[in-house]
């Protein structure tokens, strides 16, 4: 505003551009001083405007992080890009620009007053993430389709609405259909909306809406419903014993296994692998419920866990506030005391006996956190032994299942085996009263053959049980070394934390009283 | 005795309890240091025994200057009334028979003492001692219970040893006299206690016997001490909570337990050693207190109260000694003989053996073996199953039963010649006064004045102008010590009480939308001004303002102000913030506003050392001047809001106090909505109410007016009307209905008329007299005029409504006549 930009010329938004703006929008008269004395740093900016200055292109403004409100009205933009990092941003305006389309507005989900007024915007989209907004100017733009304003329901904070002078205000139901679809809009077009509008308008557009509300309940409906099957397979890895409650398992180890499908056409297969399925998938829903159960358990054992240790650390921290307020207490009278005192000696005597005190209420702290180490330590290593127990248990546990599945696998095997190679040699004899599939007869050259498909059918199978088993036991060791080197990190961070707290807190203290000394020496 | 009994459990149970505790405390010395132990032990003690010390301390005791024993000289019995000092015939009678029983009885029992049947009252009159008792029921529903009697003659009357303590006295004085005197000897306290306890429907009786020494002096040296024995102590239910399985395990105790046994060891012989020797000083005390023989032991004459079981759900006979109120069994061994007893109705005499106390004594009166009893008619039987109370049927009974006695004894009591005994509250020291109130606009529902400290306390209902919930005083001047609270729901401001002192004022909040807890001013003493101040125009500097701050959950901690403190006087704001979470320590922050001026004279706006702060975790932008700078300026203005704030609540008690004061002169009552006597407004709307209906009632009964029941009452009733009737009828009823509208034409033209007269007269007269008038007789004739000429013009008008109206009104009928169905003979002709 300071330099009228008379000349059309395009201005790059450059450092010494926004050094500018800030120091001339930045506090004024004493504080202005200061500020100028200390300088600003961009990051502590809170709103700037930058308007009516022939700005081509927005740039440089990644440093303002916690921007919360920004101008650039009044120029010539004609892409909106370089606002990604102003995550805090609650009001926008960008409005008498050359925008055409909306887009770059991706990250900020703060954003509650956006405007766009006169450009050259023909649809409205790419607002998804501004789950906040409560106001949008869209006024003099090209939008020339209704159908934008139904992307707008999504919008449930949204009351304020302009769009006039673009060309669907222009068309007759224009008003009417805004109201109807967007029923929590107040404002629209600077008008609020009264409510025998909003009633005619509803009763106009109601069968349209009824469906639309329809269409949106039922994906509603199927998103909820997607998101549960995700719960719900989330919560069985958590569990470490996913797609077991099924069949899952024993369909993978004949997705990729050819032979085996081949084999199963041969005369008495299709029941044996029946029976198999049905065992094998016995076997696996036992292991998934145990699965779940030892989780449950993990889980109650961790919860325990966790609420000991926070009420110890809850009961310690209680205990040093104590003291600190005892402390405090003292030594703001003692220090009130030296304050009034005349007498030299008496005051390094008083001094003396401040530091004492400080020294001593270190120890104190020092040695309650050095209590709680100890205490904690012991707890968590005997948390740690327990928890480790657990998983062995489960590991084993679902190891000797799989053991089981893998006997089914060796049993079916053996049959399968004895049912081929029967077969062989009645082909070989010539008495095999069915027909055979092409790929299966091929099998059927001699025994080597049939031998190595039956064989590769059964290692794949194996493999395939090795690998779900290797993958549980892989899966939950690591989850276990995790969280338990989780803990240990955090109790050493709380101990430093704490350590640290304490040390500042003794320092302030004694140089707060080392002051004092100063002070009174120098009156 | 139950109450006995119970003291040595208490007894018992509190030496269980100390036992215990010394448990406790051994246990306890495994953590603590001994020393302190013992301090706290003996603190502990010092406690107790201070607390006794203020409670004695409290008693006063008034020795009064007379000597004890009040004489006939010091009552007054001329104001005494004619019962006192005369005796009825039926009295006469009474002592005639009294004295026989007496000269049988001494001719019976030579070796025992003479009876005490009519000792001398206060006027010297013989009185028997029956009809000295008067039963009477107090008012006073504490009085309603023997022990709560009791403890009330106890208390109100002052000891008077007997003359002599081996005879009963000679004389006995009425109650009224006793309590009018407050002092008595130990016959005139179980007969006003034995007075009120039949009146309250106890069986009770006086007793005359022997007594030992300490009962008959009073001497409670040898009982405990009600002070020191404790209240049980409720025991306290520890849950014991199942420690979970992470629990940390208590720091590992580092002390040597080696030295902890030997520590124990020495206490429990320190304790030892203290307990004999505490033994041995009981044994001592114990030896010299033990009562000396007393040379008199049974000879003493004492005189009590004893209950007997079975009216008002007493379950046991037992003793009332009317010095102390204390209950005894009637086993105690206090009480070492009885000579007789007797209560309003008989006297009985005892003929059991008395060698072993009253131990061995049986209280079955009807028994005429072991009490000899002096009036058969009110002779009580236990030993009969139906209680006999009226004694007039016995009367009669007894009169048939003439073989074993002389005709005298079948003589019932006369009734008492004692006044009606009154106790009156007067001359007792008032310590409170509660006033409960209703129906009060002001929502007063309670006043509470405590006389001792003379604080007022006036407790409100909901819905008080100023949301008043409690306001206690000592004066209702400003800036005094006072505490109201509010209903803190019903403020805007979320207070919830505010308290005052002379030079401070406390308020607590809560649910205000700046967490707001609590603020806290001091006040400096008030600037002199020469103008006339008042506590409105010159309010009292303020030296300091404490505010404190409920956790803002929007907030981070360490932005989150807990407490800020305005020094006003020093310049100095200092703030505290919350505590993290996971933090021990909270920031702090001081400022100290000084304007500077540096060595070129510019004035220094904000240094370094302007703020001092304390941050737990140290930040970036609050070492910025810029930042300091902005904070400092925003506590000063929230300094100066808290002034106002702390002015406008001073202004605001002012107003309450104004505002209670009008309340209290005009004390309006509320009106329930429901209260339709006394609630005016619903009373006004009612009436209109009533009146409405009564109008509507009216014009109803005018719609159903029947027109043609005047003409029809003519014609025979019950028949049909024949055609000529009918037509005839009709023309009657319209010529009728003609005339009346006629009639009013000339009543309207006939006023109309008079009226414009009368305004032409008056104009004449005004013309006439125009010259002489005075200005205020032409406005009378100018006020007239207009008003005449309203009327005129109203009665005109009238008069053109009605012409205009008179025939249609006419066809009306008509037509109504036409098809009024009664003249169904005229359609037949037009039809």
């Amino acid at each position: 505003m300071n330099q009228p930009c008379n000349s059309m010329e395009p201005r790059v938004m450059d450092d010494d551009m926004l050094k500018l703006a800030v120091g001339d929008q930045g506090p004024q008269e004493e504080a202005g001083q200061l500020a100028k004395q200390e300088g600003i740093l961009f990051k502590d900016v809170l709103s700037l405007q930058l308007d009516f200055r022939n700005i081509l292109r927005i740039d440089n403004l990644w440093q303002f992080e916690n921007l919360r409100k920004l101008q650039l009205d009044n120029n010539i933009i004609e892409k909106i890009e370089g606002l990604e990092n102003l995550a805090h941003l609650v009001w926008l305006d960008l409005s008498f620009n050359n925008i055409e389309t909306i887009e770059g507005l991706d990250t900020l989900v703060n954003l509650e007053d956006l405007s766009l007024f006169n450009n050259r915007i023909s649809k409205i989209d790419s607002l998804d993430a501004l789950v906040k907004l409560q106001v949008l100017s869209l006024g003099n733009n090209r939008i020339d389709n209704m159908l934008n304003i139904i992307y707008l329901r999504r919008f449930k904070c949204l009351r304020t609405l302009s769009l006039s002078r673009n060309p669907i205000s222009e068309a007759e139901d224009y008003k009417m259909f805004i109201c109807a679809y967007l029923p929590d809009l107040m404002y629209l077009d600077y008008r609020r909306i009264d409510d025998h509008t909003k009633k005619l308008a509803e009763a106009k557009h109601q069968y349209s809406i009824d469906e639309l509300k329809h269409q949106e309940n039922l994906m509603q409906a199927q998103l909820e419903d997607e998101q549960a099957q995700r719960e719900e397979l989330e919560k069985h890895k958590t569990a470490f014993v996913e797609h077991l409650n099924g069949s899952f398992l024993f369909d993978s180890m004949y997705a990729e296994d050819s032979e085996g499908n081949n084999l199963s056409y041969l005369p008495g297969v299709g029941e044996l692998l029946e029976t198999y399925k049905d065992k094998f998938v016995i076997i696996c829903v036992n292991i998934f419920e145990y699965g779940l159960k030892q989780q449950e358990k993990r889980k109650t054992e961790l919860d325990t866990f966790s609420e000991c240790v926070r009420e110890a650390i809850q009961e310690n921290q209680e205990q040093g506030k104590r003291k600190i307020a005892k402390f405090e207490e003292k030594h703001l009278s003692s220090l009130s005391a030296i304050r009034e005192e005349l007498e030299l000696p008496n005051i390094e005597k008083m001094i003396l006996e401040c530091s004492a005190d400080i020294s001593e209420l270190f120890d104190a702290l020092m040695t309650l956190e050095m209590q709680l180490v100890e205490q904690l330590e012991e707890t968590i290593n005997m948390f740690e032994r327990n928890i480790v127990d657990m998983v062995g248990l489960f590991i084993e546990n679902v190891q000797s299942l799989m053991a089981q599945c893998r006997d089914l696998e060796n049993h079916h095997h053996e049959k399968l085996l004895e049912i081929s190679i029967s077969t062989l040699e009645k082909i070989v004899e010539g008495d095999l009263d069915e027909d055979l599939p092409n790929d299966l007869r091929a099998l059927f050259v001699d025994k080597d053959t049939i031998v190595n498909a039956v064989g590769a059918s059964h290692d794949i199978h194996l493999l395939k049980i090795d690998n779900r088993e290797d993958e549980l036991v892989t899966r939950i060791n690591s989850w276990c070394t995790r969280l338990i080197d989780r803990i240990h990190k955090d109790e050493i961070m709380r101990n430093r934390k704490r350590v640290k707290e304490i040390n500042q807190y003794i320092d302030h203290m004694q140089s707060e009283l080392d002051n004092l000394e100063c002070g009174d020496i120098l009156d | 005795m139950e109450v006995l009994r119970e003291k040595v459990e208490e007894e018992e149970e509190a030496e269980r309890e100390e036992a215990a505790e010394w448990a406790e405390w051994a246990r306890m010395e495994k953590m603590m240091r001994p020393v302190e132990v013992r301090k706290e032990e003996i603190t502990l003690k010092q406690e107790t025994l201070r607390d006794l010390e203020k409670k004695l301390s409290e008693i006063q005791i008034t020795v009064s200057a007379e000597l004890p024993a009040f004489t006939k000289d010091t009552i007054d019995i001329s104001k005494l009334p004619i019962s006192y000092k005369t005796n009825t015939p039926k009295e006469e009678h009474l002592l005639q028979v009294a004295d026989n029983f007496s000269r049988q009885y001494s001719h019976l029992c030579p070796d025992r003492v003479p009876l005490f049947l009519h000792p001398l009252n206060e006027c010297e009159v013989p009185k028997f001692v029956s009809t000295t008792l008067r039963p009477t029921l107090m008012p006073y529903p504490e009085l309603y219970n023997w022990d709560s009697c009791a403890q009330f003659v106890s208390d109100f009357l002052t000891m008077v040893p007997l003359p002599d303590p081996l005879k009963p006295p000679s004389h006995l004085y009425s109650s009224t006299t006793v309590l009018k005197y407050q002092k008595g000897n130990c016959f005139d306290f179980s007969t006003l206690l034995c007075s009120m306890l039949i009146g309250s429907g106890y069986d009770a009786y006086c007793v005359n016997g022997y007594g030992s020494l300490d009962l008959c002096h009073m001497d409670l040296t040898r009982e405990v001490c009600p002070l020191t024995v404790k209240p049980k102590e409720t025991i306290k239910k520890e849950e014991k909570v199942l420690p979970k399985k992470y629990t940390i395990k208590p720091p590992r105790d580092l002390c040597s337990r080696f030295e902890q046994e030997q520590e124990v060891k020495k206490q429990q012989e320190i304790r030892a050693q203290e307990k004999k020797r505490l033994r041995e000083e009981e044994e001592r005390l114990m030896e010299a207190e033990k009562a000396k023989p007393d040379a008199l032991h049974g000879l003493r004459v004492h005189s009590w109260v004893l209950v007997l079981s079975g009216k008002r759900e007493v379950p046991e006979n037992f003793f009332i000694d009317p010095f102390t109120g204390h209950s005894y069994s009637t086993q105690d061994e206090h009480f070492l003989g009885i000579e007789s007893l007797w209560n309003h109705k008989n006297y009985w005499i005892n003929m059991q053996d008395c060698w072993n106390c009253c131990k061995d004594l049986i209280f079955d009166l009807g028994d005429p073996v072991r009490w000899e009893y002096m009036l058969l008619g009110t002779d009580k039987s236990q030993l009969s199953l139906t209680e006999e109370d009226d004694s007039g049927i016995n009367d009669e009974d007894d009169v048939e039963n003439l073989g074993k006695e002389d005709e005298d004894k079948s003589f019932d009591m006369p009734h008492s010649w004692v006044e009606q005994i009154e106790i009156s509250p007067e001359g007792t020291n008032i310590l409170e006064i509660k006033e409960w109130y209703q129906n009060r606009e002001d929502m007063l529902e309670l006043k509470h004045i405590n006389k001792t400290t003379d604080l007022k306390t006036d407790y409100f209902k909901p819905g008080h102008p100023q949301a008043l919930r409690v306001h206690s005083y000592k004066s209702m001047q400003p800036e005094m010590d006072r505490v109201i609270e509010f209903y803190e729901t019903a403020r805007v401001d979320g207070l919830m009480k505010r308290e005052e002192t002379p030079r401070t004022m406390t308020e607590y909040y809560q649910g205000r939308p700046d967490f707001l807890s609590y603020r806290h001013a001091s006040f400096g003493p008030r600037v002199k001004k020469l103008t006339l101040s008042s506590a409105e125009s010159n309010p009292r500097p303020i030296v300091k303002i404490t505010e404190r701050f409920f956790r803002n959950p929007a907030k981070p901690a360490e932005e989150d102000v807990a407490e800020r403190v305005f020094l006003v006087a020093e310049e100095r704001i200092q703030l505290r913030y919350h505590c993290r979470e996971d933090h021990i320590t909270a920031s702090k922050r001081e400022f100290l506003r000084r304007t500077e001026v540096d060595s070129k004279g510019n004035k220094i706006i904000m240094t370094p050392d302007m703020c001092i702060s304390f941050e737990v975790e140290p930040m970036e932008h609050t070492k910025k001047l810029l930042y300091q700078y902005e904070a400092m300026m925003h506590l000063k203005r929230e300094e100066k809001l808290s002034r106002h704030q702390v002015w406008e609540s001073e202004l605001e008690v002012l107003e309450i106090l104004k505002l209670r004061e009008e309340e209290e002169a005009a004390h309006t009552l509320t009106i329930s909505i429901y209260d339709t006597k006394r609630n005016e407004k619903s009373k006004e709307y009612r009436e209109a109410m009533e009146r409405m209906m009564h109008e509507e009632h009216l014009r109803q009964v005018e719609t159903q007016l029947d027109y043609l029941a005047p003409f029809l009452a003519q014609l025979p009733p019950g028949e049909k009307l024949t055609c000529w009737q009918a037509v005839r009828l009709k023309d009657e009823c319209l010529s009728d209905f003609k005339q009346r509208l006629i009639n009013k034409a000339n009543l309207i033209q006939a006023r109309f008329e008079k009226e414009t007269q009368e305004l032409q007269k008056k104009q004449q007269w005004y013309q006439e007299n125009q010259v002489t008038l005075t200005p205020e007789d032409e406005d009378l004739y100018l006020s007239y005029c207009s008003q005449a000429m309203f009327r005129i013009r109203i009665l005109e008008q009238r008069l053109n409504r009605h012409k205009e109206l008179a025939p249609l009104k006419y066809l009306a009928l008509e037509e109504k006549l036409y098809k009024d169905p009664r003249l169904g003979e005229l359609q037949k002709i037009f039809a």
